[in-house]
């Protein structure tokens, strides 16, 4: 592991060069990745390191963003701080969120507590839309970022640099909190927590500590979201915010330290690629989650650490050959799914459906075709890719299986 | 005092209709330690199937043949899926049923789009039952709590009075040496999974033609069900049907009550206070009557985390 630092330092010159190497459509999708970066991290530390799985999460995010922009809005719209501090705001109050929501759902363990998160976000959102002092009812609460320090904070650049640092900060300060005895007492909470309560820890304190700086992270994330777009929607308390950041994190993989980093990154730039080329983005989400859970429990980033430490032993050609040859027929299966997937969606559209005509049923045009969904060509098409990956697939892994056999 | 007459039956009927969903959901977790996240998905699809079928078959034949149909998702979900997470322990399997959840309400709004279908009742079910002071009270709310206490009777009669109760009820508590006497345990897992879903999709299919169908009805109604299950203690039976009493009747009184914090705090003279602090004080209870179960779910995790009924950890 030793150009891991190194990698770390690269990515870093990357994300600061960023602003003259891409179209500001893009610098904006990174905004956004590094907020769901920020924000599955502060989620990792939660359930990676100290095994809670918290559905709710979005409550702590939203929380720090009203609180940002009403610190925004503050004194006449001076703001109760400059605003590269702001998120500090978000942080506390997130903190202070925290320590009230874990005090109750840190009392259970396991599922419970996972019930309980969901329970308390599902009642901030259910709040929120009577309480408009606070939270704006619909139309929510908006603010304008005021210049400080001699930055204007009016570009996208600027607002690229303050969420670039704050970012890198918090996940700096999430590693150096892993190393503390706090951190290291939340992987004993993790693996065994009836041991930590005969040592003398008070466990139920320490899982509420643990869920108050997750949250205190996810609030300076949900302000650096609303200081982004100048304006904070109750619909940030919404559970597909909560359910984003688990399936983020876990296709990630959130037992290694940056999987959920780089797990929000990634799926938010896909989120954001195929917006406007699928409308069933977050079914692929979904599908992706369930699909590396059942085969990569470890996820993404952990499966690739663990391949990285411990090598198969068949030498880097064998292994080379054999990832190409499981990329290959995956590929093949995901264009036979996708296609499928895609050609239904359109099939079962509303505008389609609008524009049969008694028994007249136009052809479908996806990937460049046109497909009338009378006749077999496009189900045998895709059922046809699908079913060919999916043998390619079978093969590939009775080869590996085979060759495991007969060195062992 | 007719009103509040109206208000329990009411709520006694909602609180059926979710013991009728946390009911399966216990059922599973008690025997097998897995939390199905996706057991309001289920619940859901009952009501959907239903209403696909419904122009085909008829109502009768549609809330029959639906819960069928779940049960055969069940039973495919739990043999391909679950089964292969199980070595990986149980906050994994309730992770895959969470994504399992996302995915059907994704497909969901796929097929029929994202807002409400027109599931409705037949119109030979829609009559009043009986009247007090002008006020019709629907039969078809008396046929979903009918439903759900046949529901509750023949689950108990099977559970304590035949030998695949017994079978399963030993297989709750000693799988390994139920194995060892020559019973196929993980077929009997399938099959209560396959019940616990069949469950979920009648009662979907029954209250999805009385409420709304749309793909936001499984998130609604699951967090309601896990508010019970938490204030009841998960794998109890008995547990669960007091919660789910509970916060059906609490639901509903609250929905008709103009009662207000500050008027409470009127009789000890802060009233004024009230009034110019607003926010939650000065909110009518029946605009807080969705976060009501939230707080009594708090209220028991203070006093008695373990839920009502339920075992300490």
């Amino acid at each position: 592991m030793k150009f891991g630092p190194l990698l770390l330092l690269i990515t870093v010159a990357v994300l600061i060069a960023l602003p003259w190497l891409v179209s500001g459509s893009m610098l904006n999708a990174a905004v956004q990745m590094l907020i769901s970066a920020l924000f599955a991290m502060a989620f990792g530390l939660l359930c990676g390191q100290a095994g809670m799985l918290s559905f709710g999460h979005a409550a702590y995010f939203g929380v720090g963003a009203f609180a940002a922009v009403h610190a925004m809005n503050a004194f006449g719209g001076e703001g109760l701080l400059p605003t590269p501090l702001l998120p500090l705001v978000g942080g506390a109050t997130g903190l202070i969120s925290g320590l009230l929501a874990g005090y109750f759902s840190t009392k259970r363990t396991g599922v419970y507590f996972a019930m309980i998160t969901l329970a308390l976000a599902e009642l901030m959102h259910a709040l929120a839309p009577h309480l408009k002092t606070v939270f704006g009812g619909e139309a929510g609460v908006s603010s304008f970022r005021m210049p400080a320090w001699g930055i204007g904070f009016g570009t996208l650049n600027d607002v690229y640099f303050l969420t670039l640092v704050w970012t890198v900060l918090c996940i700096g300060l999430l590693y150096l909190f892993s190393k503390t005895p706090l951190g290291r007492l939340a992987l004993g909470l993790r693996e065994n927590a009836h041991r930590l309560r005969f040592l003398g820890y008070n466990t139920h304190a320490l899982g509420t500590l643990i869920f108050a700086v997750s949250a205190m992270f996810a609030g300076i994330a949900g302000a650096l979201q609303s200081m982004n777009i100048e304006a904070a929607n109750y619909v940030v308390l919404e559970s597909h915010i909560s359910t984003a950041v688990v399936l983020n994190s876990f296709i990630g993989g959130v037992r290694v330290f940056l999987g959920p980093a780089i797990g929000g990154a990634v799926m938010t730039f896909f989120g954001h690629v195929s917006s406007d080329l699928t409308r069933v983005w977050l079914l692929y989400q979904g599908i992706i989650f369930v699909l590396v859970m059942m085969f990569l429990p470890r996820g993404l980033v952990g499966e690739l650490v663990e391949r990285i430490r411990n090598p198969s032993g068949d030498g880097i050609a064998h292994t080379l050959s054999t990832l190409l040859m499981r990329l290959a027929s995956l590929a093949i299966t995901a264009f036979g799914a996708v296609f499928l997937i895609e050609f239904l969606q359109r099939f079962l559209s509303p505008e389609y459906r609008a524009g049969v005509t008694d028994g007249n049923w136009p052809d479908i045009s996806l990937f460049t075709y046109d497909w009338s969904p009378l006749s077999m060509s496009p189900w045998a098409f895709g059922l046809g890719l699908f079913g060919i990956g999916i043998a390619l697939v079978t093969m590939v892994n009775r080869r590996v299986a085979a060759r495991k056999e007969a060195q062992a | 005092m007719d009103q509040i007459l109206f208000a329990l039956l009411n709520g006694t009927i909602y609180g059926l209709l979710l013991f009728m969903v946390s009911a399966g959901l216990t059922l599973i977790f008690g025997m097998m330690g897995v939390l199905n996240f996706a057991h309001a998905s289920f619940y859901m699809l009952g009501a959907y199937f239903a209403y696909t079928l419904q122009p085909l078959t008829g109502f009768w034949l549609a809330i029959i043949l639906a819960p069928i149909l779940v049960m055969g998702v069940g039973i495919l979900v739990e043999r391909f899926i679950l089964r292969h997470v199980h070595e990986h322990g149980h906050a994994h399997e309730l992770l895959v049923t969470f994504g399992l959840s996302v995915v059907i309400a994704e497909m969901i709004k796929m097929v029929y789009g994202k807002f409400a279908v027109d599931y409705r009742l037949p119109a030979e079910l829609n009559f009043a039952a009986f009247s007090l002071s002008g006020i019709d009270y629907p039969f078809y709310r008396l046929f979903m709590g009918g439903i759900a206490i046949g529901m509750f009777i023949a689950i108990y009669l099977l559970l304590t009075k035949t030998r695949v109760g017994i079978v399963v009820r030993s297989a709750i508590y000693r799988p390994q040496m139920v194995e060892a006497l020559g019973h196929n345990v993980p077929m009997v897992f399938m099959g209560v999974f396959g019940i616990g879903a069949a469950l979920a999709g009648l009662a979907g299919a029954v209250a999805g033609a009385f409420y709304t169908t749309n793909p936001n009805m499984a998130l609604e109604l699951g967090v309601m069900v896990f508010v019970v299950v938490v204030v009841g203690g998960l794998g109890s039976m008995g547990g669960a049907m007091a919660a789910s009493l509970l916060i059906g009747i609490t639901n509903s009184l609250a929905v008709g009550s103009d009662f207000r914090l500050a008027d409470l705090m009127t009789w000890v003279g802060m009233g004024g206070f009230a009034e110019e602090v607003g926010g939650l004080l000065t909110m009518r209870m029946s605009s807080l009557a969705a976060t009501l179960p939230f707080f009594i779910m708090l209220l028991v995790l203070v006093l008695r985390p373990s839920g009502l009924m339920g075992e300490k950890e």
